[in-house]
């Protein structure tokens, strides 16, 4: 039986086990496709093909200029949007990981409170931006206080569900034998707890932050859609389109956008800084 | 007391316990509300007053009871969601496949994936129905959007998860690439693509009951406007409030089930319990 000839490999083969290519690739399509989009939309195809206008979709050019022109007053609107995120995050990521803390101590009582905590994350904030609304209405006399206490009990809610489940999983889901290890050494409970639970739920805090933080953006923008004080980004997205002015609008989407890009690429360093020791 | 404690093995109990702490919780609030406020209603009306108006059969509007308004409004609504989240569903499952298969794909689109988790696509849900200029698209498109995105990465995960060994069994079996990806790749996949559609059930109907308020064409989010106006009676916001969260919880529990019921992996550890149980 005559041996297969070795045939010469190609030069997509090639190609795909060059490291240095692969490397390159990775940056290079994505930007390619990217300048692609872009190009299409100010050239208007992406207009022809959604059969829009420049009106409802503006060119390129003209979005970035009215957001020079209002750098101010989108500032302004991304303070109030941040602050609530930022507060509702914060408290809500705190809620939720003393909730899995009391869950994984008395596992009992606590297991369901997870998951009813878990339920929370299912309820669309459509429903809660409402109800909060009318619960914090004794809150303050001023409107744009007692609308942002609102905001930030909805983001709170959510983030708080997203963290719970997923410190709970941090503080209980050990390395084999962890626990056993502890056990042998007559560990108190309580050092069980700081020097093999805690630390074990770093990660997993990070896991739900990931989640949360783009969650917690949205839910604030949406929440702006019921509050009472109109302030914020996703507020002035609706506004702007209620009174057709949709380059202005765009110009908020796409500080949104933003938003959401810049605050998870935070995220990332902060977590490439604390979980150094992990890796 | 070691009954008790029995019971509190079983998790559902648990549930049970929180879920009544919440009940009561609410009901004094709702006690104190009512000594307290000149509408109480509005703020938190008791429990049983909105089980009360649930089955009542004054018509509030257009002749229909309140339950009839929240479970018409409700079908449009949970319609609408359920195409876009099935659009969504097929197309992440797709595009994931289609990343998988080829790697320049991958390369081009995984960043845009990321991307999109990033941006707060209900903010976009204005513009959306202003480039359509068509409400029930708009909403299949945001619904699509939001559905897409977590099925996608996750069932990309799902892809990612196969070890090596199983792709080495398969290549001394001699198979065809179509036997791998149908024996191999995408049986692995399904439990990702589930997490998924967990995720992406609830944000489904969250965005289909948000593109309601946009415009007034009956559904969930339409009422829930109008009846926070005094409209028609405040009951029908609470029905509304408390059925958008009971269809978002129970979305995700629905896609458990059908996980359940078609993964064959799942259905051993059934039998296999139910024969623990039987003995």
């Amino acid at each position: 039986m005559a041996q297969k000839r070795k045939r010469p490999k190609s030069l997509y083969r090639r190609m795909k086990e060059n490291k240095k290519v692969q490397a390159v690739a990775t940056v290079l399509l994505p930007v390619l496709l990217g300048i692609v989009i872009l190009s299409l939309w100010q050239t208007q195809v992406l207009h022809h093909w959604f059969k829009t206008d420049t009106f409802t979709l503006p060119l390129l050019d003209r979005i970035g200029v009215i957001i020079s022109e209002n750098t101010g007053k989108i500032w302004e609107n991304v303070v109030a949007t941040m602050t609530v995120a930022i507060i509702g995050l914060v408290a809500g990521s705190l809620l939720g990981y003393g909730v899995a803390v009391l869950a994984a101590l008395f596992p009992r009582a606590g297991k369901g409170g997870l998951s009813v905590i878990g339920a929370f994350a299912s309820i669309p904030v459509v429903a809660l931006a409402p109800v909060m609304n009318n619960w914090t209405k004794d809150v303050s006399n001023d409107a744009s206080t007692r609308s942002m206490v609102a905001k930030i009990l909805v983001v709170m809610l959510i983030a708080a569900a997203d963290m719970g489940l997923n410190a709970y999983r941090g503080l209980t889901e050990l390395k084999p034998y962890a626990k056993d290890l502890m056990a042998t050494y007559a560990a108190k409970k309580r050092t069980t707890f700081v020097k093999l639970q805690l630390p074990n739920s770093v990660p997993y805090i990070f896991v739900a932050l990931k989640v949360s933080v783009p969650a917690s953006i949205m839910t604030a923008i949406v929440s702006e859609y019921f509050a009472e004080y109109i302030t914020g980004v996703g507020r002035q997205i609706r506004e702007n389109i209620v009174l057709s002015q949709y380059s202005t609008a765009w110009a908020y989407i796409a500080t949104a956008c933003l938003l959401g890009i810049i605050s998870y690429v935070v995220l990332m360093i902060v977590q490439s800084i604390l979980l150094r020791r992990y890796h | 007391m070691k009954r008790i404690n029995k019971l509190f093995e079983k998790k559902w109990a648990s549930t049970l316990m929180w879920i009544i702490l919440l009940i009561v919780a609410w009901e004094i609030a709702a006690t104190v509300v009512a000594a307290t406020k000149r509408t109480p209603e509005n703020i938190m009306p008791h429990l049983y007053q909105i089980l009360a108006a649930a089955f009542s059969t004054k018509p509030v509007a257009s002749g229909m009871s309140a339950t009839m308004v929240v479970l018409t409004s409700a079908r449009a609504t949970i319609l609408r969601a359920l195409l876009g989240f099935l659009v969504g569903t097929g197309i992440g499952f797709l595009l994931a496949l289609v990343m998988k298969m080829s790697g320049i794909c991958e390369k081009m689109l995984f960043p845009y994936l990321m991307l999109i988790q990033l941006i707060p696509v209900l903010g976009l849900a204005p513009i959306i129905f202003s480039i359509t200029g068509d409400i029930n698209k708009s909403r299949v498109i945001i619904a699509g959007i939001l559905s897409f995105y977590p099925v996608a990465t996750n069932t990309l995960a799902g892809f990612k998860s196969v070890d090596k060994d199983k792709y080495d069994l398969m290549y001394t079996y001699a198979a065809k690439r179509r036997t791998i990806y149908t024996k191999v790749l995408i049986p692995s996949a399904i439990p990702y693509f589930f997490t998924g559609t967990k995720i992406a059930a609830p944000m489904a109907i969250t965005a289909s009951i948000l593109v309601d308020t946009l415009q007034g064409d009956g559904g969930l989010g339409c009422m829930l406007s109008q009846s926070l106006k005094h409209a028609m009676s405040i009951y029908v916001f609470w029905l509304i409030v408390f059925f958008s969260a009971f269809i978002g919880v129970f979305s995700s529990c629905l896609m458990t089930w059908i996980e359940n019921l078609i993964s064959p992996e799942k259905r051993g550890l059934r039998k296999a319990a139910k024969m623990k149980g039987g003995n």
